[in-house]
């Protein structure tokens, strides 16, 4: 494992962090929480870019209309973070209090948990139906792209060698907005099976937005933009929940593991789906 | 590669291969208290303090401690002069084995460090990546609410005096 690795470099900006990196003279790569980078099976990386003292890469910020976390942040200080409030806050601060143990998100960061687009990643739906964007910076250019874009390239293919994840910008969402999220593991610890977000925004009586979005048990995270036709313009009603549900477990093409039957996790997705739909409608008339 | 860091307080420049883990840079550097368990992030035998944050020292790579300060066990106390929450852990039979002790340690420390009031639910949050296979989870969890107890008397005699 990194077999070939010599030395690390230790920037302490954002564009000397870029300096390093698409070099032909030496392969090297990003590392911030080093959960994933650690056990690579990869052979050919030179040097390692340690961007976890980068200052302003680590920070939760919150204004009236958005929330920006940088990608170097801990997922432990959105759990923990007292600034983090309403119904995108609260939904970060539950994600990100389901991931791995205090130990692993000591260490695992925001952008490390979005750059590395794993089955069991648990923000990545929960920035799907935030409407969450990314700012990429290559040295001082920047790019901000809907984190939804990244995810259906694959971040690694979507940024060039030498950019890095600087950011996540989350708008925040205020009254008549409900979210929800579910997590179906073994354990408390394990890896997920199934990943469930979900957001309502109620106006009168009828859904004005939905967004859902699923992991782990696809093979990669998805957005149901079906699903969210169904329910937007309805009234929100246990059938209409239902019948979201049953439609999703239907579509979605599962990922065979070890864990569980493909059959098994269809009829939990199918359970979650509509108390993730329940739970954020509720919450959205609060 | 060389890396410099400061452990249990004192600084210490060590030779490593760059893809060599924490846990064993620093087992081999003597701090023989840190334990490898599962080596893939899951167990916690490995936690050690960095910066003051508990993490699993099996996959971090010893780069990643380059300037930082490390907190082993062997930094919290000793036989004749235990820190209260090795002393609970003793005198509440919270250790059969033993080999997941001194990670839990340092996960209750870095508790205590941040939240001289836990509650059980508090323990149990920071206590989540420390697995325990033979003495069990409740003991443990009433071993570090009094060593918060324990840690509060003191320091108020300690101010006390002043
Ligand atoms: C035992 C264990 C259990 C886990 N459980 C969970 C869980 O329950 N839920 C969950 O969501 N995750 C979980 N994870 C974490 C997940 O699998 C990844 O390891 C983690 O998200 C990676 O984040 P990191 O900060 O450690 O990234 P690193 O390992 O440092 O990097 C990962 C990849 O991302 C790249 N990268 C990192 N930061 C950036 C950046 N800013 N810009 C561009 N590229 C970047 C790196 O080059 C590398 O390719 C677990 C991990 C372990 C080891």
């Amino acid at each position: 494992m990194l077999k070939k690795l010599t030395r690390f470099y230790y920037p302490e900006t954002i564009e000397d962090a870029c300096k390093y990196l698409g070099s032909k003279d030496e392969k090297t790569a990003v590392i911030a929480g080093g959960t994933s980078e650690a056990l690579r099976q990869d052979n050919s990386i030179e040097a390692l870019v340690d961007i976890s003292r980068v200052k302003e890469l680590n920070h939760i910020r919150v204004d009236s209309s958005s929330i920006r976390i940088g990608a170097a942040t801990p997922v432990q200080n959105i759990y923990k973070s007292t600034d983090l409030k309403g119904p995108a806050g609260e939904l970060l601060k539950t994600v990100a209090g389901k991931i791995g143990s205090t130990l692993l998100r000591n260490s695992i960061t925001a952008g490390g948990n979005l750059a590395a687009v794993f089955p069991w990643s648990d923000l990545l739906p929960a920035w799907l139906v935030l409407d969450a964007e990314v700012v990429l910076r290559k040295g001082k250019p920047k790019r901000t792209v809907p984190v939804e874009n990244l995810l259906n390239e694959k971040p690694a293919k979507f940024m060039a060698p030498d950019e890095i994840i600087a950011e996540i910008i989350v708008p925040t969402a205020g009254k008549g907005t409900g979210t929800s999220f579910c997590k179906f593991a073994k354990t408390a610890n394990d890896y997920s099976m199934i990943t469930v977000a979900a957001l309502i925004s109620i106006k009168g009586d009828s859904i004005v937005k939905a967004r859902l979005a699923l992991n782990a048990v696809t093979i990669a995270p998805v957005r149901c933009h079906e699903a969210e036709k169904m329910l937007e313009g309805k009234k929100p009603t246990a059938q209409l929940f239902a019948e979201v549900a049953t439609a999703v477990a239907e579509k979605t093409e599962v990922r065979k593991d070890f864990r569980a039957s493909k059959e098994y996790k269809r009829e939990v997705l199918e359970v979650l789906v509509r108390r993730s739909l329940e739970e954020a409608c509720v919450r959205a008339g609060k | 590669m060389k890396i410099n860091t400061t452990i249990n307080g004192k600084k210490h420049c060590l030779d490593v291969k760059a893809n060599a883990m924490l846990v064993d840079v620093l087992r081999a550097a003597g701090f023989k208290s840190v334990k490898f368990g599962c080596g893939e992030g899951m167990c916690g035998c490995c936690a050690v303090m960095i910066n003051g944050k508990p993490r699993n020292s099996c996959i971090t790579l010893a780069g990643l401690a380059e300037g930082a300060e490390i907190l082993t066990v062997e930094g919290m106390g000793n036989p004749e002069n235990p820190h209260a929450l090795q002393q609970a852990f003793a005198e509440s039979g919270s250790t059969q084995c033993g080999y997941c002790n001194p990670g839990s340690l340092i996960a209750a420390k870095a508790l205590l460090d941040s939240n001289p009031n836990p509650t059980a639910d508090d323990v149990k949050d920071a206590l989540d990546g420390n697995l325990c296979r033979c003495t069990g989870y409740v003991k443990r969890i009433d071993a570090v609410l009094t060593a918060a107890k324990a840690v509060k008397k003191t320091s108020k005699t300690v101010r006390g005096k002043k």
